[in-house]
């Protein structure tokens, strides 16, 4: 491990991870794992599947606990909140889902509306102006009517990332935004991402596999593999960074650190051959 | 959780003790989802009033099966004339609150089984946990609330179209004088013993066993589609045998 | 909230309906709907017996309802039974000399009061007195051979001891009534074996009223209906002298044990097949006791 890779204490970091190490059903996750999100910048976590991105993303958010290590959102030691702290903080978190995660029963309009009416009080019309602005922000304000069945794959992002700002988080996460969206719906949630970045300085922190689609947005890029940050830095040069993990995981290489064959026992031993011995 | 699930019956010992843990839950998180009530008047509206046409149509006809058969019977001792009141105390003694439950776990317990269900297939218990929103205080209990303040409502109405049923046989078809069945039926029956005891205790009961059970299948059920549809199918059979077992149960109790 | 929502409505319908059955299940079916609105007031009459009569069961005249039976009281020392009656306050005009006859609604149905007119001019007044009673007819006394006899006579006035000897008592234990003309007038106080005499000693515990009972009368064992429970008939005879405490019932006639009779039936029926010197084995219990 290089001395880049280390994060380093950044006052400015919102999000600092020091040590973390979880293990799931017998199988290690994280293994100490040190990273840092800069406050107002777009982050990038990347890695192949199953290195526990989205896991890192429930830590961050209080849904998931290591065995050990220390997760500080704004300050504050997630594993070590209670749940009404817990509940206090994720209100100033924005999450979207993978699959948005709209309540069915509600159209458009009261999904967005939801967050207010559960943690406010506010006159019906100011949710109705609240709601209307942040819809018209991600271009679906003529879509309030509709049930969350009747959107398209992109629509419904979009409204579950109207649904996820409509607090004026500090912090979004992204749990791969880009999955299954024709290039027209991408290139809008892509849009919407740096827009709200850039205008409403929010910090935003998204998983995905997409190093194109990344390197348009992202400031920064964490590349995780077996528990650890195996590389890390601006996403036009982490590509050349030159070690096996990013030429195998940029340059889509079957075989790398990252084995093509799931671990396995002797291959002619298992199909009945004394070859070996 | 951990304990070793490899026989039926410490499997279903452990279901039964998640589900009391579970229990424990829900009423824990009661007060909390007091500032959820319109969400409880929804589901009163999902799983009692949507309920209320397979109810009242049951209760018709078991009222008018009861009517019809007991006619039948008592006419071998010539006490055709005590129809009244052998409707009336069946139907609220057991058949009422008991077909009113199995009813209902058929149409709403399911229902919020594979509503729950999917609601953990689509991430959205997920997503109201990061919307710092309680998914037991929101999801959780109102559904199981509206089940314990729908069931009664519902087994009233399935009564009182029973008795209706068991008038239109009795005295419209088959001829018993509507006086002596009304008289008949107003000297025996009980307030305290065939309606409350009867109706009431006994299907606000069955209400909470079978929307605790639709709940808890649902929340704890694997978030496939192959789980929903088992967790749907465990619904009704946890269901009718916890029904049935809490029937004999209040039974000796109450009376 | 601008905006109701639109399910709201309908929960609010169920809701109502729901409690419409329920009130209309609680005042309208059970016997709520007995209980007397107006004003009414209150008569007594005594009955020698009630039967089955409950508070709140019905006052009726010509079968239709006036009034309901407030309470029922025996008063120590006396042997009838004190009724109270509240009667609607517009039935006021009921001539005192009417009769109070307690009366069972059908074959199964409860009991309750029935008023029949007299022909006095003078009308019952609030805490006034039915002189006139009949008591209830006993529902169990015409059931009794059907669902098996009454339990034992009280024995308000003392009763007095006789014997009778039987040779088999069929099911006949303790306590089981004694009637005459098929109406209980005491119990069977002990059956014992004699070990000497080797036949059934029955004690007989009859009450004093009926002390008027000829001792050449006739002891019966019999069962009432096919399934019911055996009680001692006593079949009264003709000489001049009453039984006495102490005495002996000399013409006894022993049960009929229903097995006898389906044994009897069934070894006359195959016992012509069967050859004479055949070894006694399995149908010979009943027929050996003959």
């Amino acid at each position: 491990m290089t001395d880049s890779v280390r994060a380093k204490p950044d006052d400015s970091a919102i999000v600092r991870v020091r040590g973390l190490t979880t293990v799931l059903n017998g199988k290690t996750i994280f293994d100490a794992l040190d990273l840092d999100i800069p406050r107002g910048k777009v982050t990038a976590i990347m890695g192949p599947s199953g290195t526990g991105k989205t896991t890192l993303l429930k830590h961050i958010t209080g849904q998931m606990r290591g065995q050990s290590g220390e997760v500080w959102v704004d300050g504050r030691n997630v594993p070590a909140l209670r749940r009404e702290q817990l509940f206090e903080l994720r209100e100033r978190i924005g999450y979207l889902f993978q699959n948005s995660a709209l309540l069915t029963d509600f159209d458009v309009f009261e999904n967005v509306a939801f967050p207010l009416r559960q943690h406010t009080a506010l006159p019906e019309v100011l949710i109705r102006n609240i709601v209307l602005t942040k819809l018209q922000a991600v271009g679906l304000r003529g879509a309030a009517r509709l049930l969350p069945s009747e959107l398209s794959g992109g629509m419904a992002r979009r409204v579950a990332l109207a649904r996820a700002i409509v607090f004026d988080p500090m912090l979004i996460l992204y749990d791969e935004p880009f999955v299954g969206l024709d290039p027209i719906a991408l290139n809008q949630v892509l849009k919407l991402i740096r827009t709200l970045n850039e205008t409403l300085g929010i910090t935003s922190v998204l998983v995905a596999h997409e190093l194109a689609a990344v390197q348009q947005v992202a400031d920064h890029v964490y590349l995780i593999a077996n528990g650890k940050v195996v590389a890390q830095g601006d996403p036009k040069t982490i590509a050349s960074d030159g070690s096996p993990w990013t030429r195998q995981f940029f340059g889509g290489e079957a075989d790398g650190p990252v084995p093509f064959q799931y671990p396995a026992g002797d291959y002619a031993a298992s199909l009945g051959f004394k070859g070996g011995a | 959780m951990n304990a070793p699930r490899d026989n039926i019956v410490t499997r279903s010992l452990a279901q039964i003790g998640d589900c009391g843990l579970f229990l424990l839950q829900i009423l824990a998180a009661v007060p909390r989802s007091m500032r959820h009530a319109r969400e409880t008047v929804r589901q009163l509206w999902f799983v009692g009033a949507m309920s209320l046409i397979i109810i009242m149509v049951c209760g018709l006809f078991v009222g008018m099966v009861l009517g019809l058969q007991l006619y039948d019977v008592l006419s071998i001792f010539g006490g055709t004339s005590a129809t009244g009141t052998v409707v009336a105390i069946a139907i609220y003694r057991e058949l009422g609150p008991v077909v009113t439950a199995l009813l209902f776990a058929g149409r709403a317990g399911t229902s919020v089984t594979a509503e729950i269900g999917l609601m953990r297939a689509t991430d959205q218990i997920a997503a109201m946990e990061m919307m710092a929103v309680d998914p037991i205080a929101y999801v959780a209990v109102p559904r199981f609330l509206a089940g314990i303040i729908a069931m009664p409502l519902l087994c009233c109405v399935f009564c009182a179209l029973g008795i209706f049923g068991g008038h239109l046989v009795g005295v419209s078809w088959l001829g018993i004088d509507n006086g002596t069945f009304w008289s008949n039926m107003t000297a025996t029956v009980d307030l305290v013993k065939d309606v409350l005891n009867g109706v009431l205790w006994k299907s606000m009961a069955f209400g909470g066993v079978v929307s605790l059970i639709a709940v808890f299948q649902g929340y704890t059920t694997p978030p496939t589609s192959e789980g929903v549809a088992y967790a749907t199918t465990r619904t009704v059979v946890a269901s009718s045998i916890a029904i049935l077992a809490l029937d004999f149960v209040l039974t000796a109790f109450l009376m | 909230m601008s905006q109701r929502p639109s399910y709201a409505v309908g929960t609010g319908l169920f809701i109502v309906l729901g409690f419409a059955a329920l009130g209309y299940l609680a005042t309208q079916t059970t016997s709520v709907a007995n209980t007397s609105r107006g004003p009414s007031y209150t008569v007594e009459a005594h009955f020698a017996n009630i039967g089955q009569l409950k508070e709140r069961a019905p006052v009726k005249v010509a079968g239709v309802r006036i009034g309901q039976v407030q309470s029922i009281v025996l008063d120590p020392g006396k042997e009838t039974a004190d009724v109270k009656l509240a009667i609607d306050q517009r039935y006021d005009k009921i001539p005192a000399d009417s009769v109070a006859t307690i009366f069972t609604s059908g074959l199964l149905g409860d009991q309750y009061v029935g008023i029949q007119y007299g022909s006095s001019s003078k009308a019952l007044a609030n805490g006034g007195t039915l002189a006139l009673t009949r008591p209830a007819q006993q529902l169990e006394e015409m059931l009794g051979k059907f669902f098996g006899a009454g339990g034992a006579a009280d024995n308000l006035g003392g009763s007095y001891t006789v014997k009778a000897r039987f040779t088999n008592v069929g099911a006949l234990s303790a306590g089981a009534p004694v009637k005459m003309a098929g109406v209980a007038i005491g119990s069977v106080k002990s059956v014992q074996a004699d070990p000497v005499k080797l036949d059934a000693l029955v004690e007989l515990s009859i009450d004093k009223k009926y002390g008027q009972i000829p001792d050449d009368s006739a002891a019966a064992v019999f069962t009432s209906g096919l399934i019911g429970t055996q009680y001692v008939a006593i079949q009264p005879g003709g000489s001049p002298d009453a039984l006495k405490d102490g005495d002996e019932l000399v013409l006894t006639q022993s049960a009929l044990q229903l097995e006898d009779l389906i044994g009897k039936f069934l070894v006359n029926g195959s016992g012509d097949k069967k050859p004479d010197g055949a070894p006694a084995s399995s149908s010979s219990s009943p027929a050996g006791k003959r």
